[in-house]
């Protein structure tokens, strides 16, 4: 327990002082555009107040009067999760942690609620197996508690265990249909390569989003869905549908930056995403500004080394991720540690998207026939994804399988020629040479 | 944050290797071409994006409460009332409280008691949405009537109904909803828009849907019991000033009794849920049916009867499951509340199986199920052409349509010797906490309160009057409640006689108030986006209760039960 608080401390030290050295070395400012005229819609939930404060301090206000009420210690450790996934601040995890023990403290057995919270903090650590035995746990003791059925489903789903998640999707839905069922119904239908199925159940589920957090993680999914099918006009207007609700959102900032970006309005997108990295500095996003950078032909050097460093926090703060390991290892010339660590990924859990990070790795390491076995498990695991076709283009241009390769890189340029400030070009250029032979 | 950090020998190793590594990653970051690595998860990847929400929160869905009881000034017509959308909050800015359009609201009714629904009235809403993308204001003026041009928003209803294996007939389309009261100036005469809402249609009937001051009236600090409290905190009505959504149906006797003869099948049963449209993953996401998410019969079961976590069950099962569910039977035959209060203070916990609750809550009253209370008042065992061998035990509200309306209201209902009140159906003014924890400590078999709980919560009634003639239900509050948390409490005030919601005392605009009373689960059916989990236990208002009571308090503490 105060190990892990101790942690919190570091990691909210440490992310400070590397925002603060982000905001020094980087030092740009950016110019983000001010949101579009509002809607009618939006405007209802955007100007509501803070719900989210609220339920903490109300929670907080009500475990002074009546400390053994184990559920609402539950709900308090969820609304913290729901802060740390809306902020992305880590510090947030620890005050989770505390609270979720306090319920199982004042509650041992047959805490439904307390289990439940402590499955979705597992979840936010990548802890997944730890969160689908506490899921599992849960709906043992009470098969129709709908939150556990979410939490159950997050696990299974980056776990890969396929079929486990439709049916705790599925279940979900019938206990609750709403955002969070239709949301995670979404990225189920996505991840089978039904994305006008996974549009519309998105769409749903903004029918039934209740504030602006709600509006804005539905138009950050709108928006991906539509970036990620290279549709920019679509992803441009979602994402701004978006921030006219709700413009603190990190996830449509960075959103509206890959449009800039892809548009090959660089200075705009290096200058949002500066603003975003200095707001959030996440691995993920400090890559992504990393990779932007080198594309732009600037230094990914200060990105790459903070992306480092939320990376350890990250993991400093009871996480564990391959998936950002690997592709840091990459980023940084370490093709021997990325492959470690997508191995290490693999050995945990079989999601699509680690069979793909796991072929690359290989590639890089020069194993292009193991690579390929990968790659073709990820391709064919019917996701419509840019990225798993050109890895897996590469891997047969490598391996000097043409035909295929051509199919393939080709294929990536269809489902979105923007897939990526610098693999996109890559893979133009590699057609050209095999178009060449 | 915690301050008893424990400086681990990893610590400063672990912050060494940081240095060294970012050094690394700087000197190898210099040194790598583009050509050779693409960058960072891109496409369906970073899972850090896929956190969704997990509490979900369908506040129009969800049930607060179900009132069944022969109306007074009606003969020979019974009403439901039900109530959906807790704790809203008068005056909440911009917000405004509509039925769900895609939802589909119910009142069941069984009267053969095989708990299969007989008897089905459904409700659905349409929106009227004249605001464009260009406001989002409810109205842009006063709204004098319905059909007022400056009433922006409003909803219509639908009401059908399915008599048996009959089909659906509709009986009423376009009925008007009664707006949100949106406040003095928006709504000068508020009362002639609820009027303009209580529509007749064939047959008899009446309708109303639309917002009202919610009638129930409780200390929910009473429950505080399940989580180590006491009964010390009592005495102020947590919902009061709070509005809900109301659906009221008044029918003649003959279209819910058995066979249509409520002289030899006087006894219904009544219970109201709400459904959603399924979502087939299979199907691609298509639609496939309906879910029930919501489900009320008797008030307060939850709370006094069972534990929450077979809440969820209840809504998501109709009544006739109730009986295959061994933890529903075992736990009204083993209620937890009667141990807390025994640990407390003192008062036996009345002997165990208590089969005296099975009679309450899953037979109705009755000599005919092998129960301890030896009276014949509301069990569809009762309804003479009724086959015994078809009745199933099961959560719902049973009103016996022949016990003549009471001259001499009381609150306690049948307890106090009124038999028109509840269990036998619910009136409004009934007080179904004080009632239920009095049954819980067996006054129901013994015939005798419990001198040591005569006081009950000591909220005896609601803090507005309610009306004489259908609907009943008062008008909605105006006026923005109380609030604690924030130390804006308003003093303690009271309505000085008036009868009018909106002469409340004046107060500064209160939060949210998302959260329903009944449910103390987060993430149960129970309201409130993000607060699924808390109730308002710090919101307060002294009970007003200064209006003419309806119903006097009883003076006579035996309880005849024969009927």
């Amino acid at each position: 327990m105060s190990s892990a608080s101790s942690r919190a401390v570091r990691v909210t030290v440490t992310v400070a002082v590397a925002a603060v050295a982000l905001v020094l070395v980087g030092g740009i400012v950016g110019r983000i555009s001010g949101p579009s005229p509002v809607s009618a819609r939006a405007a209802d939930q955007a100007t509501t107040v803070d719900r989210l404060e609220q339920s903490i301090t109300r929670a907080q206000d009500r475990l002074r009067r009546v400390p053994g009420d184990w559920r609402t210690w539950a709900g308090l450790g969820m609304a913290y999760l729901e802060r740390a996934r809306v902020t992305t601040d880590p510090v947030w995890y620890a005050k989770a942690e505390d609270a979720v023990r306090q319920s199982l403290r004042v509650h041992p057995k047959g805490n439904t609620e307390g289990l439940t919270a402590r499955g979705a903090l597992a979840n936010a650590r990548h802890d997944f197996g730890a969160a689908r035995t506490d899921a599992l746990a849960a709906v043992t003791s009470n098969q129709y508690y709908s939150e556990a059925y979410a939490v159950l489903a997050d696990a299974e789903t980056q776990l890969g265990n396929v079929k486990a998640a439709t049916a705790a999707v599925q279940r979900l839905l019938d206990l609750r249909p709403g955002l969070p069922a239709y949301a995670r119904a979404s990225y189920d239908l996505e991840l089978r390569g039904r994305t006008d199925q996974a549009r519309d159940l998105m769409a749903q589920a903004l029918a039934a989003a209740v504030d602006r957090y709600d509006i804005a993680f539905c138009r950050t999914q709108l928006g991906d869905l539509a970036f990620n099918a290279g549709d920019l006009a679509r992803a441009d207007l979602e994402y701004t549908a978006g921030l006219a609700a709700d413009p603190s959102s990190i996830t449509l900032q960075r959103g509206r930056a890959r449009v800039a970006a892809a548009r090959g309005r660089m200075d705009q997108a290096l200058a949002d995403y500066a603003v975003i990295t200095r707001r959030a500095p996440t691995p993920s996003h400090l890559l992504e500004y990393a990779e932007l950078s080198r594309a732009a032909g600037r230094d990914a050097a200060t990105p790459l080394n903070l992306a480092a460093a939320a990376h350890e926090l990250f993991r400093a703060n009871g996480g564990i991720d391959g998936l950002t390991g690997a592709a840091l290892a990459w980023a940084t010339g370490d093709p021997a540690r990325a492959l470690a660590e997508a191995r290490a990924e693999w050995s945990r859990r079989r999601h699509v998207d680690v069979a793909d990070t796991l072929a690359w790795s290989l590639h890089l390491s020069g194993k292009d026939t193991e690579a390929l076995r990968y790659a073709r498990r990820a391709h064919s695991s019917g996701a419509r994804s840019a990225v798993y076709a050109y890895h897996l283009g590469m891997i047969e241009k490598s391996l000097g399988s043409v035909e295929p390769a051509r199919r393939h890189l080709r294929e990536a340029l269809a489902i979105n020629p923007y897939f990526s400030p610098v693999d996109a070009s890559l893979a133009r250029q590699a057609l050209t040479e095999l178009d060449s032979r | 944050m915690r301050s008893n950090v424990t400086p681990a020998s990893t610590v400063g190793g672990r912050r060494a290797s940081l240095r060294r590594r970012a050094a690394l990653v700087a000197a190898a970051a210099i040194a790598v071409g583009t050509s050779l690595y693409g960058l960072g998860p891109g496409g369906a990847t970073a899972s850090s994006h896929r956190e969704a929400p997990l509490i979900a929160a369908d506040p129009a869905a969800d049930n607060t409460d179900l009132y069944a009881f022969v109306s007074p000034e009606r003969a020979g017509y019974v009403t439901f009332i039900a109530n959906w959308i807790p704790f809203e909050e008068p005056n909440g800015g911009p917000n405004f409280y509509p039925f769900a359009t895609d939802a589909r609201y119910y009142i069941k009714v069984d009267n053969n008691g095989d708990a299969i629904e007989d008897s089905t009235f459904r409700f659905t809403f349409t929106n009227i949405d004249n605001r464009g993308n260009d406001t989002f204001l409810y109205n842009n003026g006063p709204v004098t009537s319905l059909d007022d041009q400056n009433l922006l928003f409003k909803q219509v209803m639908k009401v059908e109904s399915k008599f048996g294996d009959g089909p659906w007939v509709t009986r009423a389309t376009n009925a008007p909803v009664a707006p949100s009261r949106v406040g003095a100036a928006s709504m000068p005469d508020y009362q002639k828009l609820r009027d303009q809402s209580v529509f007749t249609f064939p047959g008899g009937w009446k309708g109303f849907a639309g917002q009202a001051d919610d009638a129930f009236f409780l200390d929910l600090r009473v429950f505080d019991l399940l989580y180590g409290g006491d009964l010390s905190e009592v005495g102020q009505d947590t919902v009061a000033g709070y509005n809900v959504n109301t659906i009221a149906l008044q029918v003649p006797f003959k279209d819910v009794a058995l066979n249509e003869d409520v002289k030899r099948n006087p006894v219904i049963g009544v219970w109201t849920t709400t459904e959603r449209k399924r979502v087939r993953l299979a199907n691609g996401g298509g639609s496939g049916g309906w879910v029930q998410v919501s489900r009320l019969g008797h008030p307060l079961v939850n709370e006094v009867v069972l534990p929450a976590g077979l809440k969820d069950a209840f809504n998501a099962i109709g009544p006739v499951k109730d009986a295959g569910i061994p933890a529903v039977v075992k736990r009204v035959t083993e209620p937890e509340v009667p141990k807390l209060i025994e640990a407390i203070y003192g008062i036996p916990a009345p002997a165990t199986p208590r089969n005296d609750l099975v009679e309450i809550f899953l037979t109705g009253i009755t000599t005919k199920a092998g129960g301890p209370i030896k009276a014949d008042l509301n069990s569809q065992l009762n309804n003479a052409d009724v086959n015994p061998r078809k009745f199933r035990p099961s959560e719902m509200l049973r009103l016996n349509l022949s016990v003549p309306v009471s001259d001499n209201p009381n609150r306690l209902g049948v307890l106090a010797g009124d038999l028109q009140g509840f269990p036998n159906g619910r009136r409004l003014a009934d007080d179904v906490l004080d009632i239920e924890l009095q049954a819980l400590e067996g006054a129901a078999q013994t015939g005798k309160l419990v001198d040591a709980l005569a006081a009950g919560d000591a909220v005896d009634s609601n803090d507005n009057a309610f009306g004489d003639k259908f609907p009943y239900v008062a008008l909605p509050n105006a006026v923005a409640v109380n609030t604690v948390g924030g130390g804006t409490r308003a003093g303690s005030s009271d309505q000085s006689g008036s009868t009018d919601p909106s002469q409340g005392p004046a107060t500064s605009l209160g939060g949210d108030s998302d959260v329903m009373p009944m449910a103390m689960t987060f993430g149960g059916v129970a309201a409130g986006m993000g607060a699924v989990f808390l109730t308002l236990w710090w919101r307060r208002r002294r009970s007003t209760g200064r209006h003419a009571k309806q119903y006097e308090n009883p003076a006579d503490l035996t309880i005849p039960l024969q009927q």
